[in-house]
């Protein structure tokens, strides 16, 4: 944790990346309402500035009364105008920020959506995204609060050099005392204000657990469990626990950064010292008029001001910077597959498919032993392959290396002779119709959900796929039909699908997309014996003239399967039909015996009677 | 569905109850982070009156007779009280900042906290999800709710010091009397001139907030517009964030429907969307507007202070103190009139709230022990029991009649949605029954203390929870427990090999969402795991539901050799889409559409051939008969 480390990105950089932005998405706006606040809040406080001395000359002259109504009104008709246009724009400027917001939202979003997949197992990353997404998750975070920095930046950079040539001309002692004491405090706050960069991974880390101990405690899904098993008691003893070392950790942050307040205030009183005896000697010995003086002696504060302000708005730009730079590396994070760089892969309809793994083995970083080793398996075009082993024999491993979400450690998987890694990895993942374990229904029309799109659908299709999965019939019923909305997370209106009928909509999203190669992760394990025999039908009836990979533990499922693999300790123990291997009497058979035992003796027992 | 009534503000009376008892939450349960927000908030509104004073003095010496060891004095107090201040705010500022973040999860906590304790019946009622799901899109997308209630409350109180401090420095600025020589200007000495000056300055300073929010109300007009937009943002926006999805949405390329969502313009937050128009419209010109009027009052402070200096009622100094005093006055009044009209505004989020946390607990808690048999000799009888879930129409369980033994093994079958699950969650008292009886040797469980009854039950529900947490304190369910016993319990439920592999053994957190060393476990050994919890509990009855969905063979029948081990002389409840696990159980129920069709032993039942059991014993059966196969 002491190991010095300098973000990889500096805060002009980061500016720049945000001009950018701005600039390519299209809201150049942001940047000119910025820039226009920034002149008002410079404009508001000249005249402001100039307002009370002014006055007072009239007062202390005893000018007329004319003279004193003129002032005054002059001033506020001025002030009037610019705090009006102030607000307005002020007003304006919150809509092409957030705009740019989202830009960021998306492009973190679309990274996490399509980054290389062994990139979810990189716990650096793991960190990264979540952290990356704080800093998008509202108005004061980082991605939008830079433009309020940047305008007070600019607005307290103008403002300086306007009341450095102000000072230049009347006073210029002045000038080196301001800058000198607000430098060193400016030093003295930077150093400390790393403090929390220096530390931000064990803020997460606080932050996680009680995120994680609210997030299971406050949601429903946990509540049976909680109330039968009483644990709440436990539940709140570690969220206690987690709070109290929460607060010790910003208790010691806060402890860092009070000491800069400490040195600020310290210069400041040396700073305005200075300033209050060099003006007053010049009020009692050279005449200069009180109004006069309280012009300086406001400049002096002013202009200390605009000081402060430069040193917290770079304070405060790079706070934001660091994060910026955490969304920035989160964006850039490197990909060890290819994307856009790959060659190109769109085999013609019908083409005949077959991924061969030759040679694969697999280990999880992390992991000690290999979860795969020596794999040697070719998926022929039109097969119907059904994968089967214990839990953790490596299935699931299995598919997602013929899927292409893992590379492997050694070996290759080929597509057609060709390493899978040469090819733009997005065009390879077009070659499969899936239906994974979990999978998200979106908000959305039915329509949508079959089509995973909301233009240019084909309805002729999506009526085929859903007649297909056996799920037209009750779409239909629906008052909306096709159009019906989903997700009621998001829409009230929407309905809601039993597990069941979710599963078919699965299927004719799958059906929709039409892969030449169907991948069917152990889709059945929820239903009950009616409605799993009727899934099986589907998919066999899905699965006529592709490719197809059947994952299962139910070993009598996969009987419609051309060839059965049987993994078991990360490599294929056994191969054939679902008769060759029952034949060759072997682990196989033997785990056929033990699930088919019941229902077989039941069978015989019925039969006796 | 739930909306929040547009249009309706809550009156004052109302907002004032609603916010106390707001505030009451914080003073009961987080009394620090009240109180050092409010002391800051306090403490940064008076400081400023102190230099304006002292600064005055100063001005007020020059402009008169300038006597250097005077002026010296003044300047000394003016930088030492500026400086002192400076320390107590940092102080003050690090105590804040220190409670400060926790805040949020403390304010969440108020809701966890009855989701905790409510019963579970009615968390059950979409009534209270979607009230729940509103209350946390309104916090988390305003913050509307509790943290506005301190909020509001610290900058009001802020703003009260603010206005009584200022008007205590400014109070002389109106008695000070034009001295008689300047005879044409004493009507300014008259208290009618003085009270409608103050009038005057009063209506230009509850003019522009009233503006400024008539500016603001064009969010409220539309909240439902923002609340979609962030839905769909909640969704669209972080889609790709799931681990457990991210086959599935590389397999759909959905990043180009998330992303069609996220770069749409014309979202309403965004800058082609209704409130930028409104913005560029009448809610830019009302806030200008308010801005202006707002300046006005400078203009009128400025006047009568100038016109009374000038007719030599006070000195220089004097004016600088009453001009800055008055402004600090005139920004806490509209400090004030704007955080009353949050306060306000926030009243109906609060009462959204407080609507959840006021949900009554109606379950009747009984006061009768629980016999602690030895012989574990207890039977459970269902007497006509039905059961309805709130809101709902149907019936979910209609008129179940059922008897049952300690020690014996009963299995509920049926398609899904027979009521099956309900059963279970009657039985163990998650819910009562809306008709009929549920009786424990004899004795209406109704009438049982609440948690004594439930501790005669061990449920592994077929969606069992663990927590990233360590291993044994997933076992025993709280942080100090028998490590013995927890292993053994572990061993039963056959998990023992794996924990030997567990690098710290029952100390091993499980997954990583707490502990970034945690360990990564597959469905069937969290099923092991949960198993053991429930042995742990080492109740009398316990209730598998589909235990084996998220077993492999193997696994699957290691359970079923072990289920008489395991659960010894307890009475065992079994639920399951797996027939072949009913044939050791001594009694099976089939249920269909909420009603019991069938009772009795497997051979009994399989023998009725036009009987739903025979229906899904053949449905499965099928896959194992060979002579059935094409």
């Amino acid at each position: 944790m002491k190991k010095k480390e300098k973000p990889k990105y500096n805060m002009a950089q980061n500016s720049w990346f945000m001009v950018k932005l701005a600039w390519t998405s299209k809201e150049k706006k942001v940047l000119v309402l910025g820039l226009l606040s920034a002149l008002l809040t410079v404009a508001l406080n000249l005249i402001n500035l100039y307002v009370s001395p002014t006055v007072l000359g009239v007062v202390e002259r005893h000018g007329s009364l004319g003279e004193l109504a003129g002032t005054l009104g002059g001033f506020v008709l001025a002030l009037m105008v610019v705090s009006a246009a102030a607000n307005y724009i002020n007003i304006n400027v919150l809509f092409g920020r957030i705009t740019v917001r989202s830009e960021i939202i998306n492009l973190l979003n679309r990274k996490a959506a399509i980054t290389s997949y062994p990139n979810w197992q990189d716990d650096r990353f793991q960190k990264l995204l979540p952290k990356a997404s704080q800093c998008t998750c509202s108005n004061n975070a980082p991605t939008e609060a830079v433009w309020t920095t940047l305008t007070n930046l600019t607005a307290n950079g103008l403002g300086f050099l306007i009341y450095l040539v102000l000072f230049a001309r009347v006073e210029p002692v002045l000038i080196p005392v301001i800058l000198l004491t607000a430098g060193v405090s400016y030093l003295i706050a930077n150093r400390l204000n790393g403090y929390g960069f220096r530390h931000r991974e064990e803020e997460a880390e606080y932050d996680r657990q009680i995120s994680y101990i609210t997030r299971r405690a406050g949601n429903f899904q946990a509540a049976k469990d909680i109330r039968i098993f009483g644990l709440r008691p436990w539940l709140e003893e570690l969220n206690r626990k987690a709070m109290e070392a929460n607060t010790a950790f910003h208790r010691k942050a806060q402890g860092v950064y009070l000491w800069g307040a400490v040195a600020d205030l310290v210069l400041t009183f040396l700073r305005n010292g200075i300033a209050y005896a060099y003006l007053i000697g010049l009020v009692l010995y050279q005449h200069v008029s009180v109004a006069e003086f309280l012009l300086l002696f406001t400049a002096v504060g002013g202009f200390a001001q605009w000081v402060t302000g430069i040193l917290g708005d770079c304070g405060t730009l790079y706070r934001q910077s660091l994060d910026l730079t955490i969304v920035r590396e989160c964006l850039e994070y490197p990909e060890p597959f290819r994307f856009e760089d790959g060659q190109p892969l769109s085999p013609k309809p019908g083409e005949p498919l077959e991924i061969r793994l030759e040679d694969v083995s697999f280990r999880y970083p992390e992991a000690e032993k290999g979860t795969l080793c020596h794999i040697n398996l070719t998926l022929h075009p039109g097969e119907k392959l059904a994968v089967v082993g214990l839990n953790g024999a490596g299935k699931t491993t299995l598919i997602k290396l013929l899927c292409g979400f893992l590379d492997p450690t050694q070996g290759r998987v080929l597509l057609n002779g060709q390493d899978i890694r040469a090819y733009n990895r997005r065009d390879y993942y077009r070659l499969f119709s899936a239906v994974f374990q979990t999978y998200s229904v979106i908000p959305g029309t039915i329509a949508a959900n079959v089509a995973q799109r909301e233009e240019n659908i084909c309805l002729e299709k999506v009526r085929d796929c859903l007649e297909k999965a056996g799920l037209r019939e009750k779409v239909e019923s629906l008052p909306q039909g096709y159009e019906t909305l989903l997700n009621r997370e998001v829409y009230e209106e929407a309905i809601l699908l039993s597990g069941g009928e979710t599963q078919r909509l699965m299927l004719a999203r799958a059906l929709y997309k039409d892969g030449p190669i169907v991948v069917l992760d152990e889709p059945t394990a929820a239903l009950d014996p009616l409605a799993e025999a009727d899934m099986y039908r589907k998919y066999h009836e899905m699965t006529r003239g592709k490719s197809s990979v059947y994952i299962s533990h139910r070993l009598a499922s996969t009987r419609f399967c051309d060839r059965i693999i049987l993994l078991d300790g990360g490599s294929i123990c056994e191969e054939g039909t679902h008769q060759s291997l029952l034949e060759a009497g072997g682990k196989y058979a033997k785990l056929y015996e033990v699930q088919s035992k019941y229902y077989q003796e039941g069978d015989a027992e019925n039969g006796e009677e | 569905m739930l909306k929040m009534e547009k249009n309706k503000k809550k009156t004052w009376k109302e907002t004032i109850r609603l916010n106390r008892r707001g505030l009451s939450y914080f003073c009961r349960s987080c009394p620090q982070i009240l109180l050092s927000q409010t002391l800051y908030g306090i403490w940064t509104a008076l400081a400023p009156y102190v230099g304006i004073f002292f600064s005055a003095q100063v001005i007020q010496e020059l402009a008169g007779q300038r006597d250097p060891q005077r002026l010296g004095f003044w300047v000394l107090l003016t930088l030492a009280s500026a400086a002192g201040i400076a320390l107590v705010s940092a102080l003050l500022k690090k105590w804040k900042e220190t409670q400060d973040a926790g805040a949020w999860f403390q304010m969440e906590y108020f809701l966890t906290e009855k989701i905790l304790k409510t019963d579970y019946v009615n968390l059950d009622e979409t009534e209270n999800a979607d009230l729940l799901y509103t209350i946390r899109q309104n916090k988390n997308a305003g913050g509307w709710g509790f943290y506005r209630v301190l909020n509001d409350f610290v900058e009001s109180c802020s703003a009260v010091v603010s206005i009584l401090a200022g008007i205590s420095l400014t109070v002389t600025l109106f008695l000070l009397p034009v001295p008689g020589q300047a005879s044409a200007y004493t009507w300014l000495n008259s208290p009618w001139v003085v009270l409608l000056v103050v009038a005057v300055m009063l209506g230009i300073t509850l003019l522009a907030p009233i503006l400024a929010n008539q500016a603001e109300s064009y969010w409220a007009k539309h909240a439902d517009l923002l609340r979609l937009s962030n839905r769909l943002f909640g969704f669209f926006g972080f889609l790709g964030y799931n681990r457990e999805l991210a086959a599935d949405v590389r397999t759909y390329e959905q990043d180009c429907i998330c992303e069609k969502y996220n770069r749409n313009k014309e979202d309403a937050f965004n800058s082609q969307g209704i409130f930028s128009r409104y913005a560029r419209g009448p809610m830019g010109l009302y806030s200008a507007a308010s801005g202006a009027v707002s300046v006005m009052f400078t203009g009128v402070a400025y006047g009568f202070v100038c016109l009374k200096a000038w007719a030599g009622a006070f000195g220089l100094g004097a004016v600088t103190q009453y001009v800055a005093s008055i402004t600090q006055v005139s920004g806490g009044v509209s400090k004030l009139v704007n955080y009353l009209g949050d306060m306000r505004n926030n009243a109906a989020f609060l009462e959204l709230e407080f609507r959840f946390l006021d949900i009554p607990d109606r379950m009747y808690q009984g006061s009768l022990t629980v016999e602690k048999r030895r012989d574990r000799k207890y039977e459970v009888e269902f007497r006509d029991v039905s059961f309805k879930y709130p809101g709902s129409e149907n019936y979910a369980l209609s008129h179940v009649n059922m008897k049952f033994e300690v020690g014996k093994r009963l299995a509920v079958v049926g398609m899904n949605g027979s009521g099956k699950t309900t059963f279970i969650k009657l039985l163990c008292r998650l819910y009562d029954p809306t008709e009929g009886q549920i009786l424990l040797n004899g004795i209406d469980i109704r009438k049982y203390n609440y948690s004594e009854y439930m501790n005669i039950f061990s449920v592994v529900f077929q969606d069992f929870q663990l927590f990233a947490l360590p291993l044994g304190q997933n076992v025993a369910g709280r942080v100090d427990y028998d490590p013995v016993r927890a292993e053994d319990c572990l061993q039963k439920a056959g998990f023992g090999d794996r924990l030997e592999k567990m690098p710290k053994g029952l100390e091993t957190y499980l997954y990583k969402d707490y502990d970034k060393d945690g360990v990564d476990i597959s469905g069937g050994e969290a099923q092991k795991i949960a198993i053991a919890r429930a042995l742990y509990k080492d109740a009398p009855f316990i209730i598998l539901d589909e235990p084996t969905a998220a077993l492999d063979p193997v696994a699957e029948a290691e359970i079923y050799e072990k289920f008489d081990e395991i659960v010894e002389d307890k009475t065992a409840i079994y639920i399951s889409h797996r027939l072949s696990s009913c044939k050791f159980c001594d009694q099976i129920a089939v249920f269909h559409e909420g009603s019991v069709i069938q009772q009795g032993t497997h051979t009994q039942l399989l023998s009725d051939e036009a009987g739903q059991y025979y229906a899904l014993w053949n449905a499965q059966a099928q896959y194992y008969n060979e002579e059935s196969n094409d």
